[in-house]
């Protein structure tokens, strides 16, 4: 039920660490949800990919690695820096 | 195309945990001890808050932060309770609770003053178990009109808790519920579990909740109370 709050929060850390303007050169998202950690993997894809499709992202896609255990967190990023910023 | 990789490895709840450990740290600085209350809506947290209030409101010094969805009606019924601090967070949407809903709140309590704070947290059974909000621990506040296997289908508010209100237990003769396998479900999914058993409506078994929040002041505040 809060994986809306999830989902923001890591488009924060996303934009903590590469800076505002370079969101749309963002083409992928890597993320470790433990199967204890309360969040539906599904349900934050769901949630994720929709932020991830729009502004200020443009196309940036989610890997989820679902793992045992409490763990939740942003793994790795993946910037194109060639991609002209919008 | 040049891709760049960038190992980041923050965990998604840093941000809310950081400012959990914040809180922690003042409460802890101020002698205060906090609990947060979670359940499924209309276990009685509301009515079991507001008989701590008036049976121990002369011996010790009370703050509650409640939240809701929408309505501050929790806060108002509590207020009758108490002169001192009761806030109220709408949430406006979301299902729980967060440390930095909470940080907002405490700016408007004297923490020097008190001795027990209360949150009084959205009624839901999933999502406030992920959010850490600087209290010294969860209590489940559970009811005998809810089914005795409600411990094994929320498993993760039953692991982070350390007490179990269950409550209602003046309906128990009219209810076919068995004590027995509810806190059966409960230790299976967290063995250290402690239960108290009350009816915050007849003040049944109060008593050793009120034991358990004195015993939490002397702790910290080295005094008899």
């Amino acid at each position: 039920m809060h994986e809306m709050s999830i989902a923001l929060e890591v488009c924060r850390i996303t934009e903590s660490q590469v800076g505002r303007e370079a969101l749309p050169r963002v083409r992928e998202v890597g993320l470790v949800v433990g199967t204890t950690s309360g969040v539906e993997p599904d349900n934050l894809l769901f949630c994720l990919e929709a932020l991830l499709m729009r502004p200020p992202f443009l196309h940036a896609r989610l890997n989820l690695d679902v793992i045992p255990g409490d763990d939740l967190r942003v793994s790795y990023l993946e910037v194109d820096d060639d991609d002209p910023p919008n | 195309m040049t891709i760049r990789r960038i190992e980041v490895r923050e965990r998604v709840m840093e941000r809310n945990d950081a400012l959990a450990r914040e809180v922690r740290a003042r409460l802890r600085a101020a002698g205060v001890t906090a609990l947060n209350l979670v359940s499924s809506p209309g276990s009685g947290k509301t009515l079991l808050l507001e008989r701590t209030l008036q049976d121990l409101g002369e011996d010790l010094r009370f703050a509650v932060v409640t939240g809701d969805v929408q309505t501050q009606n929790d806060a108002d019924r509590l207020a009758r309770w108490t002169d001192d601090l009761v806030q109220a967070v709408v949430t406006g949407g979301a299902c729980h609770l967060d440390a930095r809903q909470v940080t907002m709140a405490l700016e408007a309590v004297e923490l020097e003053t008190l001795d027990i704070l209360f949150i009084e947290n959205v009624g839901n059974l999933v999502c406030p178990a992920s959010w850490d909000l600087g209290e010294a621990e969860k209590v489940v506040v559970f009811s005998v009109t809810e089914g005795e296997d409600k411990p094994l289908k929320y498993p993760k508010m039953f692991r982070e808790a350390r007490h179990v209100i269950l409550n209602k237990m003046d309906l128990l003769p009219h209810v076919p519920f068995d004590v027995e396998r509810a806190v059966a479900a409960a230790r299976e999914v967290n063995p250290d579990l402690e239960f108290f058993f009350t009816s915050a409506l007849t003040g049944e078994g109060m008593a050793g909740w009120y034991d358990f929040l004195r015993s939490h002041v002397r702790r910290l505040s080295g005094a008899g109370v």
